[in-house]
C-alpha cells in the first residue's frame, strides 16, 4: 500500500504525467515482490546458467503473493501449545527402574499386579514372581510387542531391549531371587504337549467358540479394543474365526479340510481336556513335593498348569464348565496344587 | 450279529493305510476286537456323514465316531480290556498321544506332503490310486495344504520347491519382460544351488527329527496301552517304510533310533503280525474286495459326494492345477465334415437318442 501511495507523489516530484503512467502501467505492481523475483532470476542465473531460460519463463507458482493473502498466511500458527506431558501410564516405560511385563489385564488389575487373564500371559507372570524376579504388569496388545505376542519384557532403564517370552526363562533365572530349577526328563516334553494340545485347545473352545462366555469375550478382548459395536462384532468373529483355524490346525481334523467342510465337534475337545487333566492330576499325584517331576520347588512346568487351571477354575466354573473338570480330576490334586501356586507366587488374596 | 464298520484312507506304500490315524485305527480294531465283528471300508472323507476319517460306524446303536480318541473308547467300551490299565499308565498315554498329535504329525507332514518331491513323487500317485475320479483331483491339494498349515511353524517351507520355483519364474519373466540380459538357468547358483533342498536343510531336519524321536525313543512302548502304541506304530510306520526319494527321515530311524525302527517291524505283537501276513499274501486281491464292500457306501453317498465336489470345484478351482485345463471331446466321426458333417451328426445323434430309449 505503501508504495501504491508513492506513484502519485512521483508525478510531482518529476512533473512528469508520461513517466507517472509508465510507472502505473509498466512498473512492478508492487515494490516488494518485484525485487524478490529479480533476485531469484539473479541467484537461478549465476548458479545455474543453463536453466535460466526455464527461470525466464517461470512457471505460475513463482508469481508474487499479494500481499493481503501474505499478511493472513503470516498469522499462522495463531497458538502454539507447549508440548503435552506424556501420559500418566507411560512414565515407567521411560523412565521407571523397574522392568516391566507387558501382558493381557484390565487397567485395575495391572494396578494391583493381578493374574492375567491370558493363559500364555499368566504363565510367565506367574514364573517370574516364582522366581523372585520384582515386575510390574502394564496391560497392552500384540501390537505392542516387537515379536507380535504377548508377553514381553522391558528390563530396568537404562537397557531397553525388549525381551521377548522365549527369552524370558533365562532372565529369570539371572535376575530372580530364588531360580527354581528345571527337571529334564523326556517325559516332561511329553506332558507339555498336554498344555499345547488338549487344554490350550478346549480353552480356546470354551473362550471363543462356546457362546455362553461370549460375555467374558467380550470384556477380555473385544471391549478394549473399541467402544463401537459394529467394530466389536467385526473383532468378535475375526477371533472366533482364528480360535477355530487354531483348533483345526492341531487337532486331527486333516480330512475333514480334505472335504472343506473341517467342523470343530466341541464334545471331542471337551473329552481331551477332561483326558489331560486326569493325566496331569495322576502325573502330580506320583510326586511326594507336591510339585510336578519331584521338584523342590514350583517349575515352569508348575506355572504352565497353573495358568490354565487358574483361569478355568476362575472364570469357567459353571456347570458342566472346565473349571469344574479341573477340580474333579484326579483326587483333587489340581485343585490342592492351584493353591499351593498362589501362595507361592504371593497372591494370597485370589481365590 | 454286529458288524462295526470302520471307515479309513485306503492303502498305500505296503501299509493299509495311507493316514496316520487310519492306520492306528486298523491297528487298535484287530488287536481288540473279534474278527468276525469288523469290516474296512475304504472310504474319503466326503463318503462320510461326519467328513472325518478314520470314522467307525457302529451298526448297532446307528452312531459315528470320528477320529482316533473316539474310536479307541468307543472300541474299549464295547470290549474292555481284561486289566484295566495302572493310573500311572494310562497318564503316560495320554500324554504320548498328545505328543505324538501334536510334533510326529508335523514332522510326518514335512517328509511326505511339504517336500515337493517325495510329494508329486510318491504321495500324490498314492492318493490318486486310492481315490476314484473326480475326489483323485480335488483332495490331494487340499490336503497337502493342510498339512503345510500344519507344520508351518517348523519353518521348513524351503522344502516346497514348486512355490520357490514359481517365485523364481515369475522374477525371470519380469526380468525378460524388462529387457535384462539373462543368465541361463541355474548358472550362477553356486553349489548350494545345485543340491536338493533337503541336503542344504539336512541338519536342521535331522534337529527337528531328533527333537521328536529322542522321546518317542526313550518309551517302552510295550508297556503302554494298545491305543497310543498304535498311534506310534503308525506315524512311526508311515515315517519309515514308504519308499520316498528324500529319506531322510527313515534315514535318520533307521540309523540313530534303531529301536524305533524294531518297534515299527514287529512291535505290535502277535495278532498284528498274524493280520499283516494274511493281509500282505492277498493284497492285490484284497484291494478289489475292499472296493466292492464300499460300493453300497459309495452309490448311497453319491448325492453328498456330488454336492461336495461341485463344492469344492466351485471354491477352489485353480487347486486343480493352473493354468485351468478343460478337458473338450475331440471332433470326431461327421462333425469333422464341416458343414454336412453337422447335418450328418445331427441324424446320428437323434438315432442314439432313440435306440437309448
Amino acid at each position: 500500500m505503501q508504495k501504491r501511495e508513492e506513484g502519485p507523489t512521483r508525478p510531482t516530484s518529476t512533473s512528469t504525467p508520461g513517466r507517472w503512467l509508465r510507472i502505473r502501467n509498466g512498473g512492478p505492481p508492487r515494490h516488494g515482490g518485484g525485487r524478490k523475483l529479480s533476485a531469484a532470476r539473479r541467484s537461478s542465473i549465476t548458479r545455474t546458467p543453463h536453466k535460466s531460460t526455464m527461470a525466464s519463463t517461470s512457471a505460475p507458482w513463482q508469481w508474487p503473493v499479494p500481499r493481503p493473502l501474505q499478511q493472513l498466511f503470516d498469522s499462522f500458527p495463531l497458538v502454539t501449545y507447549a508440548a503435552t506431558e506424556l501420559p500418566a501410564r507411560s512414565q515407567p516405560a521411560t523412565s521407571d527402574s523397574v522392568p516391566t511385563l507387558y501382558v493381557f489385564a484390565s487397567e485395575a488389575d495391572a494396578r494391583l499386579g493381578a493374574p492375567s487373564f491370558n493363559p500364555g500371559c499368566l504363565k510367565w507372570q506367574t514364573f517370574l514372581r516364582l522366581a523372585g524376579v520384582t515386575f510390574r504388569i502394564l496391560p497392552s496388545t500384540n501390537h505392542a510387542s516387537p515379536t507380535g505376542a504377548l508377553p514381553f519384557l522391558l528390563p530396568a532403564r537404562p537397557n531397553t531391549t525388549p525381551i521377548p517370552a522365549t527369552k524370558l526363562h533365562t532372565y529369570a533365572l539371572q535376575h530372580g531371587t530364588c531360580p527354581p530349577s528345571e527337571p529334564s526328563t523326556l517325559r516332561l516334553d511329553a506332558y507339555h504337549s498336554l498344555l499345547d494340545l488338549p487344554l490350550r485347545n478346549a480353552w480356546l473352545h470354551a473362550l471363543y467358540l462356546n457362546p455362553a462366555h461370549t460375555s467374558l469375550l467380550d470384556t477380555f478382548y473385544t471391549a478394549p479394543a473399541s467402544s463401537s459395536p459394529w467394530i466389536r462384532d467385526a473383532l468378535r468373529l475375526q477371533l472366533r474365526r482364528a480360535a477355530e483355524a487354531e483348533i483345526l490346525k492341531t487337532g486331527s481334523y486333516l480330512s475333514a479340510a480334505a472335504a472343506g467342510t473341517a467342523v470343530v465337534d466341541g464334545k471331542q475337545v471337551y473329552e481331551g481336556a477332561r483326558e489331560a487333566l486326569e493325566a496331569l492330576a495322576a502325573l502330580l499325584a506320583e510326586s511326594e513335593t507336591g510339585w510336578f517331576f519331584g521338584a523342590q520347588r514350583p517349575t515352569l512346568f508348575d506355572a504352565g498348569v497353573f495358568a490354565f487351571t487358574y483361569l478355568m477354575v476362575r472364570y469357567m466354573d459353571g456347570e458342566g464348565g472346565l473349571g469344574g473338570m479341573v477340580k474333579g480330576a484326579g483326587d483333587g490334586e489340581l485343585e490342592g496344587h492351584r493353591r499351593r501356586v498362589l501362595e507361592a507366587a504371593r497372591w494370597g488374596g485370589e481365590k | 450279529m454286529m458288524m462295526l464298520e470302520l471307515h479309513v484312507w485306503g492303502p498305500a506304500f505296503g501299509l493299509p493305510s495311507i493316514d496316520p490315524e487310519s492306520l492306528a485305527a486298523i491297528a487298535f480294531i484287530t488287536q481288540t476286537a473279534p474278527r468276525d465283528q469288523y469290516q474296512f471300508i475304504q472310504s474319503s472323507p466326503s463318503a462320510v456323514p461326519t467328513h472325518q476319517l478314520p470314522t467307525l460306524y457302529n451298526p448297532n446303536s446307528q452312531t459315528y465316531h470320528s477320529g482316533y480318541p473316539s474310536i479307541t473308547s468307543h472300541l474299549l467300551s464295547l470290549y474292555p480290556p481284561s486289566s484295566p490299565p495302572s493310573r500311572k499308565t494310562a497318564a503316560d498315554s495320554t500324554a504320548y498321544s498328545a505328543f505324538l498329535t501334536a510334533h510326529a504329525a508335523p514332522l510326518l507332514a514335512l517328509s511326505l506332503y511339504v517336500s515337493s518331491t517325495n510329494w508329486s513323487s510318491t504321495v500324490r500317485p498314492a492318493y490318486s490310486k486310492i481315490l476314484p475320479f473326480p475326489l483323485g483331483w480335488t483332495e490331494p491339494p487340499a490336503i497337502r495344504a493342510a498339512m503345510s498349515r500344519r507344520a508351518a511353524h517348523l519353518g521348513m517351507s524351503s522344502l516346497d520347491t514348486d512355490a520357490t520355483a514359481e517365485r523364481e519364474e515369475a522374477e525371470r519373466e519380469a526380468a525378460v519382460a524388462q529387457g535384462w540380459v539373462n543368465l541361463p538357468k541355474g548358472l550362477g547358483k553356486g553349489v548350494g544351488g545345485a543340491l536338493a533342498p533337503e541336503q542344504r536343510a539336512r541338519i536342521r531336519l535331522e534337529g527337528l527329527a531328533g527333537e521328536v524321536l529322542g522321546v518317542l525313543g526313550e518309551v517302552e512302548w510295550k508297556e503302554e496301552e494298545v491305543g497310543t502304541r498304535c498311534l506310534a506304530w503308525a506315524y512311526l510306520a508311515l515315517m519309515m517304510v514308504p519308499d520316498v526319494p528324500r529319506g531322510w527321515l527313515g534315514e535318520t530311524i533307521k540309523g540313530k533310533y534303531a529301536r524305533l525302527g524294531d518297534f515299527v517291524d514287529g512291535g505290535l505283537g502277535e495278532p498284528w503280525r498274524r493280520w499283516w501276513a494274511r493281509r500282505k499274501l492277498k493284497v492285490t486281491g484284497r484291494v478289489d474286495a475292499l472296493q466292492e464292500e464300499s460300493g453300497e457306501l459309495w452309490r448311497m453317498a453319491g448325492m453328498g459326494v456330488a454336492l461336495v465336489v461341485s463344492a469344492l470345484l466351485w471354491k477352489k478351482l485353480p487347486q486343480l492345477g493352473e493354468p485351468v485345463q478343460i478337458w473338450q471331446k475331440p471332433l470326431s466321426g461327421f462333425l469333422g465334415l464341416g458343414a454336412a458333417g453337422i447335418m450328418l451328426g445331427h441324424l446320428a445323434e437323434t438315432t442314439v437318442v432313440d435306440h437309448w430309449r
